[in-house]
C-alpha cells in the first residue's frame, strides 16, 4: 500500500529520563517501545502521528497539558499505561500501543485493573483517539467523563486477529529490557506529496 | 508495500482483479509464517522430537528434556496424562505406522486408545503431521468418542433479554442441539438469563443440557444450584507463562474438574489452536503442538471431554498456511486420545460464506461430539460469544447439507407452526414463572414479540434495571432448580416442570459424568459408554439412516413426487 | 446410608445407571430415585440436598470408568467422591489457593493435611501435595513481598 501525498508523520525525540510530573493540571501519553519507531502506523494504517495528534488535541481542548514518554522496557499496555500514570502529575495517563490497542489508567488502580480499555485496535480512528484525549483530561481534573462508547465488529476477528498477533510479536522484539521510560518530543511533519 | 511487478503494468488493474478484490474473502486476514515466534499452524522445525524414558516406574524424558528441565505441562503430562506401562512400547511404533492405524477400518477404536495412551505431545504431532485433511476425517469418524453425532447450539441475546434467550432455546431444542449455551452483555443478568435457557430448553425439547459461560466461581455457584446442567468455559493453555498470566495452574484446574464432578455436574476443559500465539508467549513452538499439550493435560485432569478447535483464536489458526487442517487434527487428537470432542466452529470465522462451510467440513462429515460448540441460536447481531461460524440465518443451508451429503449435523427442519408453538410456550412458561416467583413481570405483548421475533430488535425493551435488581434476588433469595420446578409445576407448566425435574434427578445418577455424555429426548443418557464408535469400515458405525433420515430428508421446500403442484413438509 | 453395594464390580451393560441398576443409587440423604417424584417436589418433602450426587455413586461411576479403560476419568470420580463432603465455599477457598502465586508452600501443605485428616481425602491431598512441589521448583509460591 502506498503513502497517500501529504500524510503527517511524527518523529518523538528523546530528551532525558522520564520524571515524575509535578503539575496536577496534567495527562501523560505513555507511548510503547515501537511506536513512532519501529512502526508508523495503527493495524488498519492510522498514521501514528495521527493518534498523538488527536490524543493531545483532545487533551488540550480540556485545558489540560501533555507529556509524552515513551516505555522501553515492556509491550504489556497495562503496564505501560499504569506505568505512565505513576509519572503523570495529575496520576491520569493515556497507555498506547502500536498497532492502536489503548488504555486509560490511573495510578492508585491495580495495574490489572483500568478507567477506559480499548481492546479492539482495528476499530479506532481519529475521532475515538480525540475523544480517549478528552476523556483522560477530564478525569485530570477530577471529573467523571461518559466512557467513550466501545464499538463491536464480530468480523473484526478473522480480518484482524493475525495481524494483531503478529504486532504484538513484533513489538515485542522491540522491547530494551532494564532500560527505564524517557521523556520525548514530538516533532510533527508534511510528508511531502 | 513494495512491488515486484514491472513499471508498465502498476498503472491499472485489470476489471476482473477489481471483481476478485471485492469478494468477501479478500476482507480476511492471512499472514505469512514465523516459526521461530510460534506463528505456524503445525509444521515447524522448532518443535520438540518425539523421545520418552522410563526409570522405577517414573518418566524422567519426554520429547527430549530430562524431568529436571520440565516445565509444568510436562511434569502434569509425564505424571498424570501418559501410560507409564506402555509408554515406551508405544513410542517404539513408528509414526507412520499410526497414522495408518487411525485410517485403517481393519484397527479396532480400542487398539488405537491401546497404543494412543502411551504417546508423548511431540510423538502425536509426529503422526497427525503425516495425515491430510481426508486422512483426519477418516480418522475422526473412527475415533469419535460417541457413535451418534450431536450439536450444541448458542442461545444470547445482545439485550440480555431473557425472553428471547428463552424462546431461541426453545426453537433451538426443537431443531436438534443435544446442548445450549448462554452468556451474557451485563454480567450481573446471569442468573435471569440462565434461569430463561433453562426452561426454554425444557419446553423445546426435555432433556437438552443448559450452560451459562461466566467466571469460573459464578458459574459453578450456578451448576450447583441445578439452575444450569453442565460447564465448558473451564480454558488451558499450552505454555506455563500463558497458563499463568490465565491465572490458573493444571493442578487447578484438575481441582476443578473434580469440584465439578463432586456436585454431579457433567464439564468441560476448552483450550484451541493459536492462544498461546495470540498472548504472545508460544515459547517457539507451533500451535498444533502446545495444543496436543492442552489436550493431554486434559487427559490427565480426568476431565471426560475437551472444547477446541481454536475456539476464539480461529483468526490465528486461519491465517495461516495449513491452519485450517491443524485444527481439524487438533479435534481428531482430542477424539484420538478418548476425550469428549465439542469441536469449535463456534466464533465468527470469515467474510466469505464459502470459506465458512469449507472450514467445518472436517468436523460435519465425519461427525464430533458436538459439531458445533456452539452454533449461534440466535442471530449473530445478538451472539455474545462474538458471533459464531454459522447463525439461525444458516438454518435452512445446514439442513440442507445434511440431506445433500446425507450427514447429521445434529439439526433438522422444523414446520413453522410447530416452532411458533414452542416460542409461544417459552415465553408464557418464563412469564408464569418469572410472576409466580416474584422477579419482573413478562408482559403479553413481550410474549407476543417473542413468538415472532428474529432479533433482540424486535422485541419492547425492558427495565433492566429491575431485571438486574431480580437477577440479583435470585441469588440473594438462593433460588435453585428445584424452585424452578415447583414454580413451573404451580402454573399449570407440569410437561416443563417434569423435564427439568428428570434433568435435575440426572445429577443424582452421575450417568451424565461419563465421556460424552447427552441425554435423550427419552432421557436415556447416551455416552461413550453405552453408545460407543463401533466404526469399522463401510457399513458400520453411525448411519445416518431409518426414522432420522426420513426427518433429515425435509426442508423448506420439497416439491411433492406425488403432486408436483404442492409441497411436501 | 442404606445404599447396597454391588458383590462385582460394574461393568459397562450397568450404564446408564440410572435406567439399568437405580437399586443402587441414594441421594446423599438416603432416597432412592424413585423417591425423587413430582409429588414429594411439590409437597416440599425434597431439599436441594436430595439433588446431590453421594459419595457411593461416585465411586460407582469410577468403577464404570474403570471398567472403560478410563483410569483418569476414574480417578477424578474418586477425588469427586472425598470432595462431596466439603462445603461449596470451601472448595472454592482451596481452588482459589492452588492458583499460581497465591499460597505459600506452607499453606498448600496446611489444605493437603486438612484435605487428609479433615475430609478424609487422600487422593485430593495427593494432587495438592504435588502442586506444591512444582509449584515451588517452577518459582509459583505466593512471594513474600507481593502486593
Amino acid at each position: 500500500m502506498t503513502t497517500p501525498a501529504g500524510d503527517r508523520t511524527v518523529s518523538l525525540r528523546e530528551v532525558g529520563p522520564a520524571r515524575r510530573g509535578t503539575r496536577e493540571d496534567e495527562v501523560v501519553v505513555a507511548v510503547s517501545p515501537a511506536f513512532a519507531g519501529h512502526f508508523t502506523k495503527t493495524i488498519v494504517d492510522v498514521p501514528h502521528a495521527e493518534v498523538l495528534r488527536q490524543l493531545l488535541a483532545g487533551i488540550e481542548e480540556q485545558g489540560v497539558t501533555a507529556r509524552v514518554i515513551r516505555v522501553r522496557d515492556t509491550a504489556d499496555l497495562a503496564a505501560i499505561a499504569h506505568l505512565g500514570a505513576k509519572l503523570s502529575g495529575s496520576g491520569i495517563a493515556v497507555g498506547v500501543l502500536s498497532r492502536g490497542t489503548t488504555m486509560l489508567h490511573q495510578k492508585d488502580l491495580p495495574r490489572l485493573s483500568n478507567l477506559e480499555l480499548f481492546p479492539q485496535s482495528p476499530l479506532l480512528d481519529a475521532e475515538v483517539f480525540r475523544k480517549i484525549g478528552s476523556n483522560a483530561a477530564q478525569y485530570a481534573k477530577g471529573e467523571s467523563p461518559e466512557p467513550v462508547p466501545t464499538r463491536n465488529d464480530q468480523m473484526a476477528r478473522p480480518r484482524w486477529q493475525a495481524k494483531a498477533a503478529l504486532l504484538h510479536l513484533k513489538e515485542f522484539e522491540c522491547i530494551e529490557a532494564d532500560r527505564g521510560p524517557v521523556e520525548v518530543e514530538p516533532a510533527f511533519e508534511l510528508s511531502p506529496a | 508495500m513494495t512491488s515486484t511487478q514491472p513499471e508498465a503494468f502498476r498503472r491499472r488493474s485489470s476489471r476482473r482483479t477489481e471483481i476478485l478484490e471485492d469478494r468477501p474473502v479478500n476482507l480476511d486476514g492471512f499472514v505469512e509464517e514465523w516459526p521461530e515466534k510460534g506463528l505456524v499452524a503445525m509444521e515447524s522445525e522448532f518443535d520438540p522430537r518425539p523421545s520418552v524414558r522410563v526409570e522405577d516406574g517414573r518418566i524422567v524424558e519426554l520429547d527430549g528434556k530430562g524431568r529436571g528441565a520440565f516445565d509444568f505441562m510436562d511434569t502434569f503430562i509425564a505424571n498424570h496424562a501418559i501410560d507409564v506401562e506402555t509408554t515406551e512400547a508405544s513410542m517404539a511404533i513408528p509414526s507412520d505406522e499410526i497414522a495408518r492405524m487411525l485410517i485403517d477400518p481393519n484397527v479396532s477404536r480400542r487398539d488405537v486408545l491401546a497404543v494412543s495412551r502411551g504417546l508423548t505431545p511431540a510423538k502425536i504431532l509426529d503422526v497427525v503431521k503425516l495425515m491430510n485433511v481426508v486422512e483426519i476425517m477418516q480418522g475422526m469418524q473412527k475415533m469419535r468418542a460417541r457413535r451418534t453425532p450431536a450439536n450444541q447450539g448458542h442461545s444470547t441475546s445482545a439485550r440480555d433479554n431473557p425472553i428471547q434467550v428463552a424462546v431461541d432455546a426453545a426453537e433451538g431444542a426443537l431443531r436438534g442441539f443435544a446442548e445450549l449455551e448462554t452468556t451474557l452483555g451485563v454480567l450481573r443478568y446471569a442468573p435471569l438469563v440462565a434461569i430463561a435457557l433453562q426452561i426454554g430448553a425444557q419446553v423445546g425439547r426435555g432433556g437438552v443440557l443448559t450452560q451459562c459461560a461466566l467466571e469460573e466461581a459464578t458459574e459453578l455457584e450456578l451448576g450447583m444450584r441445578g439452575i444450569t446442567a453442565y460447564a465448558e468455559t473451564i480454558s488451558i493453555y499450552g505454555t506455563e507463562s500463558v497458563f499463568v498470566d490465565g491465572d490458573d495452574t493444571p493442578w487447578s484446574k484438575a481441582f476443578l474438574a473434580s469440584a465439578y464432578a463432586s456436585r454431579g455436574i457433567k464439564m468441560r476443559f476448552t483450550s484451541g489452536t493459536g492462544s498461546e500465539v495470540q498472548m504472545g508467549n508460544a515459547e517457539g513452538k507451533s500451535m498444533l503442538y502446545l495444543e496436543i499439550r492442552c489436550i493431554l493435560m486434559a487427559k490427565g485432569a480426568g476431565v471426560q471431554g475437551l472444547q477446541n478447535g481454536s475456539i476464539s483464536c480461529i483468526g490465528v489458526p486461519g491465517a495461516m498456511p495449513g491452519g485450517i487442517r491443524a485444527v481439524a487434527a487438533e479435534n481428531l487428537v482430542a477424539s484420538m486420545v478418548d476425550l469428549e470432542c465439542a469441536s469449535g466452529n463456534d466464533q465468527s470465522f470469515s467474510h466469505s460464506a464459502m470459506r465458512r462451510t469449507a472450514r467445518a467440513m472436517p468436523q460435519l462429515l465425519p461427525g464430533t461430539d458436538f459439531v458445533c460448540s456452539g452454533y449461534s441460536g440466535v442471530p449473530n447481531l445478538d451472539n455474545m460469544f462474538a458471533g459464531s461460524n454459522f447463525d439461525t440465518d444458516d438454518y435452512d443451508d445446514w439442513n440442507t447439507i445434511q440431506r445433500d451429503m446425507q450427514v447429521d449435523g445434529g439439526l433438522r427442519h422444523v414446520r413453522e407452526d410447530e416452532i411458533l408453538e414452542a416460542r409461544d410456550k417459552a415465553a408464557r412458561a418464563l412469564q408464569a414463572l418469572f410472576a409466580h416467583l416474584d422477579l419482573p413481570a413478562v408482559t403479553d405483548d413481550e410474549v407476543e414479540a417473542a413468538t415472532y421475533a428474529n432479533s433482540s430488535n424486535d422485541y419492547p425493551l425492558r427495565d433492566v434495571l429491575a431485571d438486574l435488581k431480580g437477577a440479583q434476588s435470585v441469588m440473594d433469595r438462593g433460588l435453585t432448580g428445584l424452585d424452578l420446578v415447583k414454580g413451573l409445576e404451580a402454573t399449570g407448566f407440569h410437561d416443563v416442570a417434569e423435564n427439568l425435574l428428570t434433568v435435575l434427578r440426572q445429577r443424582v445418577s452421575g450417568d451424565l459424568l461419563q465421556t460424552s455424555a447427552i441425554l435423550t429426548p427419552d432421557f436415556v443418557p447416551l455416552s461413550a459408554i453405552n453408545d460407543a464408535n463401533d466404526y469399522a469400515g463401510p457399513g458400520t458405525g453411525y448411519r445416518l439412516q431409518g426414522e432420522r433420515w426420513e426427518q433429515l430428508k425435509k426442508l423448506r421446500h420439497v416439491t411433492s413426487a406425488t403432486n408436483p403442484e404442492t409441497e411436501v413438509g | 446410608m442404606t445404599q447396597s453395594t454391588p458383590t462385582t464390580p460394574l461393568g459397562p451393560s450397568d450404564y446408564p445407571l440410572s435406567v439399568n441398576r437405580p437399586e443402587l443409587l441414594r441421594t446423599p440423604t438416603g432416597k432412592p430415585l424413585s423417591d425423587l417424584t413430582m409429588d414429594a417436589v411439590v409437597s416440599g418433602e425434597l431439599t436441594g440436598d436430595d439433588l446431590r450426587i453421594a459419595p457411593e455413586t461416585l465411586q460407582l461411576q469410577a468403577q464404570l470408568a474403570d471398567a472403560s479403560d478410563r483410569p483418569q476419568l476414574a480417578s477424578n470420580f474418586r477425588r469427586a467422591a472425598e470432595m462431596t463432603a466439603i462445603p461449596d465455599a470451601e472448595v472454592l477457598e482451596m481452588y482459589n489457593a492452588l492458583r499460581p502465586r497465591a499460597s505459600s508452600k506452607e499453606q498448600l501443605l496446611a489444605i493437603a493435611e486438612r484435605l487428609e485428616g479433615h475430609y478424609g481425602a487422600a487422593e485430593s491431598g495427593v494432587v495438592v501435595r504435588e502442586a506444591a512441589e512444582v509449584y515451588e521448583r517452577r518459582n509459583l509460591l505466593a512471594r513474600p513481598e507481593q502486593d
